[in-house]
């Protein structure tokens, strides 16, 4: 049988407000890297990090959206397959943040019911640009029961932390298989998460 | 001035006053001078009567000038402007059409014009996503072999699980199987 490099598979995708530095979020955690110039997404991008957590290799795949609304058809489409959403605002950025209600509605239309959420306030290294204070993001991702960082790509503050710990509560839910079981067809539809199979039949 | 016939001055009298030239306020004058020596009364109070109704005629002389100037600068204004409109229509015709709200109006010439359809866009993107996941299956195994982890001989296959969503946005969730489309990449 195949050798699997990986024990696990997580889809996770980044939304929110064009400009907010999901790119650059997404590329400090898979590169260890910042870039300065401002290029933006053309729809949908994705790259691929493993990590291991719990004795467990899991692979995780992130989906990068395009955060202009011209591409909305394109990105709302990669909703459904995400197992973890991490929705992206900018701390100077006021609009941003008041969009933030808009995302989240995005997702509880296109997402599958039971994806793992999670909020990030981002750039916080810019103190002396901030608008949104950290205390109306806990407030927001308190209302709605989801969990909630402020990060800095450019920085690199609370990136890891953010990505590991929604890979953790996706871990939680997943039902326990045989870790060391080559029979296991990872990157089937059904094998790899019960929650999958028992939300998509 | 022409003296003609004596019934050609005093038309003046009958025309629209905004119809009025100088010339006929030079017939009016006429007719008026003549009517006013028929009265041949001597006396000063005819006399400044005279001088009266002569500068009176001036001024209306004055006036209806100064009006038809005014009113052949706006004709020659309006003209311009009508000839103006016509140009920018003609301009307009041979490459854009006057669009409705909504609308998008496309420089053709414009090399960087958007050309491709939304769907067009997407098919592109999930090509490329599928061969970057392609490359990355491949780029891992090479570093498999290079590492010798991997004996050369075994015939392994590997999987990569990428998600191609449905074209329409809003599909049933039973149709998520099928819209999983997984690779067989096989190990060079």
């Amino acid at each position: 049988m195949a050798k699997k490099t990986y024990d696990l598979l997580f889809k996770l995708l980044l939304i929110g407000d064009s400009g907010v530095g999901k790119t650059c979020v997404l590329f400090r955690f898979s590169d260890d890297a910042f870039n300065t110039t401002f290029i933006s997404t053309i729809g949908i991008d994705f790259k691929i990090k493993t990590v291991e957590l719990q004795g467990k290799k899991i692979k995780l795949q992130i989906w990068d959206t395009a955060g202009q609304e011209r591409f909305h058809t394109i990105t709302t489409s990669y909703y459904r397959g995400a197992m973890g959403i991490m929705l992206v605002y900018d701390i100077t950025n006021a609009k941003s943040f008041e969009n933030i209600s808009k995302w989240l509605r995005n997702i509880d239309e296109h997402a599958n019911e039971d994806v793992e959420r999670m909020l990030l306030g981002n750039k916080c290294d810019m103190e002396d640009k901030r608008v949104v204070p950290k205390a109306k993001g806990e407030q927001i991702a308190r209302e709605h029961g989801i969990r909630f960082f402020e990060t800095s790509a450019k920085a690199n503050i609370n990136i890891e932390k953010a990505f590991l710990t929604l890979a953790e509560d996706i871990l939680r839910k997943t039902p326990v298989k045989e870790p060391n079981s080559e029979n296991v067809d990872i990157s089937s539809g059904g094998g790899v998460t019960g929650w999958k199979s028992k939300c998509c039949s | 001035m022409e003296v003609g016939e004596e019934s050609s001055p005093t038309l003046a009298f009958e025309k629209d006053a905004l119809d009025l030239t100088v010339e006929d306020v030079y017939d009016i004058s006429y007719v008026i001078g003549r009517d006013l020596l028929k009265i041949s009364s001597t006396g000063e109070e005819v006399s400044d009567l005279k001088f009266r109704i002569v500068r009176i005629l001036e001024m209306f002389e004055t006036l209806v000038n100064k009006y038809n100037l005014s009113l052949e600068e706006l004709k020659m204004e309006r003209d311009n402007l009508k000839s103006e409109l016509d140009r920018l229509i003609k301009d307009g015709s041979a490459g854009q059409r006057i669009v409705g709200p909504n609308q998008l109006l496309v420089d053709l010439t414009d090399p960087n014009r958007p050309r491709f359809t939304m769907q067009e866009l997407k098919e592109v993107l999930q090509e490329r996503n599928r061969l970057k996941a392609q490359l990355m299956v491949a780029q891992e195994e090479l570093q498999l072999y290079k590492s010798g982890i991997l004996p050369q001989a075994e015939p392994a296959m590997v999987e990569v699980d990428l998600e191609i969503p449905a074209t329409t946005e809003h599909s049933s969730a039973t149709i998520n199987d099928a819209k999983e489309e997984r690779m067989t990449i096989g190990k060079l």
